[in-house]
Order: C-alpha cells, then structure tokens, then sequence
C-alpha cells in the first residue's frame, strides 16, 4: 500500500508549496509619506473602463497594474505610489515596481496574493475579470485605445481611480497642446509616403490601426493602406515596398528583429527607394510602438522630425 | 504505362515547369512586362536596354530567388512526400511523418528565442534543419528499437512520439518568451515573402543529393509495395532502403522547412495527383512528383502573392485550403478500395 | 538456351536441389520448427503436407531465407546462408499464401517486380527484362491482362499473376505456399497442372505446401509430413499418404483410392452412426 500513501504525500506537497510559492508580497517604494491625498472625499467614484461601469469605494493604495501602458499612465499622474506591483513587461518608468506577474499568462493566485485592491490591466486573457472579480478584488479593464482620445479619456480615469485627478488633467492638456504643437510643426500637404514595419517579414499597419492614424495626423500617406481592406495587420512583400518608393520608412522591430537603418540599406533591392537613400529610414522604439500611454506624444515627435527633415530634402 | 508513355509524360512535366516558373516571373506588384522579362532571361542576368536598374534587381534578387527557392521546397516535399508513401505503403505519409516538421519548429523556436535577434535570417535556417535531422534521427533510433523492430509501423509510431515530444517542448518554450510567438507563428505558417539567393544556396545542395537519390532508387519503391516479407523474396535489402530513404527524404525536407517553413499538404496533393494521372508505379510517380511538385508550388506562391495583393497570404494557408478537401477525396477512395 | 546454361551453372546440374538439415525456427519464443530434415532432388516436386499450425509456411520461408533459423538450408550444395539476398532471389521464388497486392499497378509492372533480383540497385530494366515478362505473361494466359489493374482481376487470375511473377525471377526451385487458396476446384486444376508443365518444360524443383490431399498426391511425386513443428513422415505416397499416418497426424479416417479409372484420392471416411 506505500504507492497510494506516497502519492498523496506529494500531492499534498506540491499544494502546499504552490500555496507558498507566490512571492511574499513587499513594498518596494521609499519611505515618504503619500502625497497629500486630494479628493480623498470624492469617493466613492465610478469610471468606465472597457469592462464597463466600475465603482471604486475607496481610494486604493494597493494597485496592481498588468499593462505596461497602464503603469505608464499610473506613474505620470503621481500616482506611482499607490502602485503595489506591476507586470514584468512593465519596464517604463524605471522606479516601477515589476515583478513576475503576466499580462498575458496571468494566474490568478499569484496576483491575489498581493492582496490588491485594484487591478488594472488590457488583455482580457482567459476570465481574468471574472476571476478576480469572484475574489472580492475589483478590475478595471483598459483596452488598447483606438485614437488620442481614447488615451485622454484613460489618463482622466485613472486619474479619478487613484484621487490624482487634477494631475490627470494637467497631464491630458499639457499632452494636447504638445501634439497640437507637433501637428502644426509639419506640413499636411505634403503627402509624403511611409512603410510602417512590425517584423522582418514585412508585416506592416494600416491607417486603421491606433499607431496608423498618429501618422495620418501628420499628413503622411501609408503604403500599407492599399493591402489592409481586410486586414489591419496585413504581410507585404519586399517587392511591393521597393516598388511603393516610400519617402520614410519607420522601423517598429528594431528590438525584436534586430532591423537598423544599416540592415534595411542591405536588404537586396532596397538601397534604392527612396527612404533609404535619402536617410529617411527611423528607428523607432519597440515599446513606445507599441504602447498608447504618455509617451505616445514623444513618438509623435521623432516622426514629426523625421517628416520636417524629409521636407525639408525635398524642398 | 509504358517506357514511351512514361517519356512523354515526363517530357510535359519539364514543359509545365518551365511554363511555371516563367509565369512566376512575370507577376509581382511591380510592374514589369513579359517582354521585359524575356529580353532580360536571354541577357542572362545584365539588364537589358528599356529597364531600369530597379526592375533589373527586382527580377535578379527578389523574383527569380524566390521562383527557385519554391521549385526547391516544392520538389522536395512532393519527392519526399511520394517516397515516404512507398515504404511505409501509407497513403498518407508525409514529409514531415518522422518528426522533421516538430524538429525543425522546435530549432526555429530555439533560435528565435534565445539567439542572437540581429542575425535570425541566418540562424532560424540553420537551426531549422538542424531540428529536422535530430528529430528524424531520434524517430529513426526510437523506431528501430523495440519490438517493432525496423517496421514500417514501428517507425510510424516513433515518429508521432518524437513529434508529439518536440512539440510540447517547442510549445512549452513559445510560453516561456511569448514575445517570440508571432515571429515563430509566421514561420510556421510557411512563406516564401523573405527568400533570396542565400536560401537557394542553402536548400539547393540537399535538395539536389536528396532528389537524386530518390529517383535513382525510383525502381525498387515499387518493389517495397508488396510487404517488407515477399520484397525480401525479392532480394531486396527492406532495412537498408527504408533507411536510405528516410536520410534522402529527411534532409529534402530538412532543407526546404529551413528556408521555407511548415509548407502542409505537398507531399501528399502532389504525388496522389501523379498517380491519379500515371498509376502507381514509383518509376513515373517519383520523376513527375518532382517536376509538378515544384510547379505546383512556384503556381500557388504565385497566388499567394496575388490573391490579396499586394498583401501577402501565407503559403502553408493556401496549401492548407487545397489539402483539405484533396485528403477528404483520397480518404474516401482508399476508404472505397479497402 | 541461354536459360537452361544458366540453370545449369546455377544448379551446377547438382542431383539434390534442396536439403535442409536439422531446422528449427523459434519466433517471439516458441519453437515453430524443431530438427526438420527434407531433401528435394532436382526437378522433382515435393509436397508437404500437414495439420493447420504444423508450421508449413514456416518452412517454406526459412528455406527462402526470410526468417533466421537454426540448422541448415543448401541450395544445389551451397549454404542458403552464403548466399546475398539477391543471389539467392535468383535461385529460390516465393509464391506466398496471400500475396499483397498493391494497389494501382498493373499487371506487366507488378510482373515485372520479378526481375528485381536480376536488376543492379540503380539498374533499370532493359529490353531482356520486358522481353522474360512478356514470355511469361504468355505462357500463364495474363498475357491479355497486361495493362490492366491488378484490383481489376478475378482469383484465379490474380494467382496466376503472382505465378508470373515468380517464374519471371527465373528461379530454378518455386517454393508455393497453398497454391490453391481461394480457387474453385477447376482453377485450382488448371493452377497446378500449369505448375507441372512448367516443372517439366523448364526443369524447375517445386516444393509446396498443400492442405488438400488428393490434390497433392495426384501432383507431387514426394511428400514430407509435417506435425507440430516436427518432420513425422517422408517419402513417396503410398509411405506419406497412407490412411495410418493420415489418421493418427490429422485425427480423420480416410480411405486411399488408386484406380485405373478414377485416378488416385483420399477420400473420408463417414463417422459410423451411433
């Protein structure tokens, strides 16, 4: 009979240590006090978020952020203190708390253990919401934005999520009047053409896309809008790009794929559009791209440059 | 089918290959004119009075590597696919039966995740033919010892241990860096879009050795169809030959998944069509899967790259389509004739 | 001409084409066939002969080298086991109890697998190979089913076919396991007196095994009894097929026939009415 007993004995093991594996949850922020908490009287407040009406009862000093967008927006606000534990894709600011947690693969235990008393996050994986939700831990679900105001919209809300509303806004306008400010910088019509890159396979954006309207604000044309009627992520081919002569190309897998100005120029073929002979070939930052936080404005910039100095060769 | 009728066939298999990859030649988003690009095949490479520099690299870097590439990977799948057919007397035997495909993924994999990410044209190739052999040889070490023995059966069954193995393995290290997966999806959906003349370099030396030694041994595959026992009657060496057609089909296989991913559905659409048309005798089938293999395949990238252009549809999807129903009708057939 | 110098340098015009000595077989730890001992002269047919599960086919494929065993197998005086596989395709053909048949060859391609053994491993077939097939085709009457798919083609049509085959290896000794499986009684007829013609026109040394008795003493000229994986009986009829040995191998009581008129059978005996 010792088969059976031994194998209880290591399941009862193995529950054990899973219910001991979690990290124990720790405050990794400094010792100063909280900022003054403003509108600590405005609660309870509601907000909606992509999972619709949620009802935050009390200011919470306990957040759990999965998105890396999320945390970005968090700490811009001042409200990096009341951030408990971020993500491990959340590598932006650097003061943020990351810890093993996924947004992608979430587990549900690791994630209560922090004992949260808000968890914010973008990708409903699984029952995520739900999940957590059964736990008593409330969840605020903020999907990827379609359009700049879309990111206002989340930047006010968790402004009044965490009672730094008044920051919240005076990040909102400081960010309009940048990207007004960045929009009046280049000339519309101009109608310069790009290649958007996500990979070395040629996988591109249309205009349709979040990322794909920021370049439409600047009056840039996109060569992939005339392959994406279905598919807003559609592969092109070397060939139609060569043949497309876009006057920019941006460069979104520079991380990922290991892509440079340098490499585009040694692709077979393409040292001759227009974009790599004229050093209109930009470098983007993966994250940035791919992100719809704050930073969005500085992305916005280093397009707007490169635009203005492609202009500029042109005139 | 006589030697004559066989001649001729084969005769036509070239012409339709030709014909192939001249029409691969001709369509692209770019516009270039069938003039153009005959004026520029009979110059042999130096660009032709009327063309600019660009159509020139187009054509020389871009459309005829790819056209190459997809003759290559094309051929080998279908002689591959066909070969695999005969020894273990399997209508649905194909190329990647042993364990290839789930190495060579399990290799891309690898290379994507933990390699260097400046140089993955370079690694993802390499480290995909690498996985095709190992997981081949595994199979193969799996599959002879045992009861089994050296039994076609007994290698079947090993091949979906090992691929099931890889697999998870592969899957298991998707998970681990889920950056990786869309970079690795892509591959494996087989796709031509990236190819240039280091693929052909790359796939060109196996393929030729594999081809080869598949067509040479064309003969005795028939020999094979009559059992493992009554072949031996024959005088033929049932061991050996399955083995020297596992290495040939492996490496064929090895290389075209390393340059141009998991391309489904070839090795078994392709040398079923043969028979339809020539019957069953390996001394046409093997020749003329070749020869339409590498048609059938430089044809559907060509739709590949036109269906919603200039947009791009993965090759494997295309494939993917065809094959399915395509498997139904063979199902039902040898479902019929059992 | 050519043919009959070959066999003769084949055969080395040795009087006994076939000799086993002591064989015994054991397959996935049971012994199949123990100290089997059978000697067939050349030009002769043999005929073993036994209960179902005596081994037969056993014997049949150990000798043709398809299985390895204990003992000794010669072939016109030269060890089986010296020979290479193709060699000794050359000298022994199979034809098999149930044949696999491929499906979508025809006839004239699967015939052709005969000449396997003649054939280098990278050889094709010359006019010499086309021209033995279409011989053979001619002589067992398939000539007409040439073309034709092998699934297309009756019973006894399909024996015959696989009869082709074998001849077309021209082998001087025919190993045939049950002959006459799934044949009506006058296919099986013709299959076996076609068989014998062969025998005497090419000189070739059948050894077959039989389940019908009466077919088997009307053919053959010697007979081996087997039992239990044990040679019980050897010799002509009257010693192998003789009601005594019939009765106390196969558990049936049987008369011998041997008349002018009605030609040699074995008939059963009904089992008296209680």
């Amino acid at each position: 009979m010792g088969r059976p007993r031994s194998i209880l004995v290591a399941f009862a093991l193995a529950f054990v240590l899973a219910a001991c594996g979690a990290d124990e949850p720790t405050r990794t922020m400094g010792g100063e006090p909280p900022s003054p908490s403003p509108a600590a009287d405005a609660f309870p407040v509601t907000v909606t978020g992509t999972n619709g009406s949620v009802t935050i009862d009390r200011r919470p000093e306990r957040i759990v952020s999965l998105s890396p967008t999320a945390t970005e927006m968090l700490f811009a606000i001042g409200a990096g203190d009341q951030v408990l534990a971020v993500d491990d894709r959340s590598n932006h600011p650097p003061e943020a708390p990351t810890t093993d947690l996924s947004g992608f693969e979430p587990n549900i235990e690791a994630i209560a253990a922090y004992e949260p008393d808000l968890v914010v996050y973008a990708t409903e994986v699984g029952d995520l919401g739900a999940s957590l939700e059964s736990l008593g831990i409330t969840v605020l679900q903020l999907d990827a934005a379609a359009d700049l105001d879309g990111v206002y919209q989340q930047i006010l809300a968790l402004g009044t999520v965490t009672g730094h509303e008044g920051e919240a806004e005076a990040l909102v306008g400081r960010m309009r009047a940048q990207v007004e400010e960045i929009v009046s910088s280049v000339d519309p019509g101009a109608g310069l053409t790009f290649y958007y890159e996500l990979d070395d396979t040629f996988y591109s954006v249309t205009s349709d896309t979040f990322i794909g309207q920021l370049f439409t604000m600047l009056g840039l044309e996109n060569i992939a809008d005339a392959a994406g009627e279905a598919n807003p992520y559609p592969q092109l081919s070397a060939e139609y790009i060569i043949e497309a002569d876009p006057d920019l190309i941006f460069l979104a897998d520079t991380e990922c794929c290991g892509q440079s100005p340098e490499t585009v120029a040694a692709r077979p073929g393409w040292a001759g559009i227009s974009a790599v002979r004229n050093g209109g070939v930009v470098p983007l930052d993966d994250d940035v791209a791919s992100r719809w936080g704050p930073r969005v404005v500085d992305l916005l910039r280093r397009v707007a440059d490169a635009v203005a100095a492609a202009e500029e060769r042109a005139a | 089918m006589n030697a004559r009728a066989r001649t001729r066939a084969i005769a036509i298999g070239v012409v339709v290959l030709v014909a192939a990859t001249v029409a691969g030649l001709l369509v692209g988003p770019a516009r270039i004119g069938a003039g153009d690009v005959f004026r520029w095949l009979l110059a042999l490479g130096r660009t032709p009075e009327g063309m600019t520099e660009q159509e020139a690299t187009i054509l020389a870097n871009l459309r005829l590597p790819r056209v190459l590439v997809g003759g290559l990977v094309g051929a080998s799948l279908a002689a591959s696919g066909a070969a695999y057919q005969a020894v273990f007397r399997n209508p649905l035997a194909d190329p990647y039966l042993l364990g290839a495909a789930a190495g060579a993924g399990l290799g891309a994999t690898i290379a994507v995740a933990y390699g260097p990410s400046g140089v993955v044209e370079v690694t993802v190739p390499i480290a995909a033919f690498a996985g095709a052999l190992v997981g081949v040889g595994l199979a193969y070490g799996l599959g002879r010892s045992g009861i089994g023995g050296r039994t076609a059966t007994g290698l079947v069954l090993a091949g979906v241990a090992v691929a099931s193995f890889l697999t998870a393995v592969q899957t298991f290290l998707q998970q681990q860096r889920s950056e990786t997966l869309r970079q690795v999806y892509t591959w494996i959906l087989g796709r031509l879009g990236t190819t240039g003349w280091d693929d052909v370099r790359l796939a060109l030396p196996s393929v030729a050795l594999a081809a080869a030694t598949l067509w040479a041994v064309r003969r005795l595959l028939d020999v094979i169809e009559v059992g493992d026992i009554e072949a031996q009657s024959l005088g033929l060496h049932v061991g050996r030959l399955r083995l020297a057609v596992v290495v040939a089909a492996s490496l064929a296989t090895a290389a075209a998944v390393a340059v141009a991913g998991l391309i489904g559905f070839v090795g078994i659409i392709v040398p079923h069509t043969v028979r339809l048309l020539v019957g069953a005798s390996y001394r046409a089938v093997l020749p003329l899967s070749v020869l339409f293999g590498a048609s059938f395949l430089i044809l559907v990238d060509l739709l590949a790259r036109t269906v919603v252009a200039p947009a791009e549809i993965p090759i494997g999807v295309i494939t993917a389509f065809v094959g399915a129903p395509f498997f139904v009708a063979v199902l039902r057939r040898s479902g019929r004739t059992a | 001409m050519r043919l009959e110098r070959e066999r003769a340098a084949a055969t080395s015009g040795a009087p006994v084409a076939l000799e086993v000595g002591e064989l015994s077989v054991r397959l996935d730890g049971r012994r199949i066939l123990s100290d089997v001992r059978l000697e067939v002269p050349t030009g002769s047919w043999v005929c073993v002969i036994g209960p179902n599960g005596a081994g037969k086919t056993t014997l049949v494929r150990a000798v043709a080298g398809l299985l390895p065993y204990g003992g000794s197998v010669r072939l016109w005086g030269r060890p089986s086991a010296e020979l290479g596989r193709r060699e000794r395709a050359r000298a022994v053909a199979v034809v098999p109890q149930l044949p696999t048949i491929p499906e979508g060859l025809t006839v004239e391609q699967y015939v052709l697998l005969g000449r396997t053994p003649h054939l280098g491993l990278l050889a094709v077939d010359g006019p010499r190979d086309q021209e033995v097939v279409a011989q053979v085709l001619e002589r067992l009457d398939v000539a007409w089913a040439a073309g034709r798919r092998l699934e297309t083609l009756s019973g006894g049509e399909l024996r015959r076919v696989v009869l082709a085959r074998a001849l077309a290896q021209e082998a001087p000794l025919l190993l045939l396991d049950e002959p006459t499986t799934g044949l009506d009684l006058g296919q099986q007829l013709r299959v076996l007196e076609l068989v014998d013609r062969l025998r005497r026109a090419d000189g070739l040394t059948v050894v077959s095994t039989m389940h019908d008795l009466t077919l088997a003493g009307r053919f053959a000229q010697r007979f081996a009894l087997l039992s239990g994986g044990r040679l019980v009986a050897e010799g002509v009829r009257g010693e192998v097929l003789a009601p005594h040995v019939i009765a106390e191998h196969y558990g049936a009581a049987v008369r011998v026939i041997d008349d002018d008129e009605l030609g040699w059978a074995v008939v059963p005996i009904p089992e008296p009415e209680p």
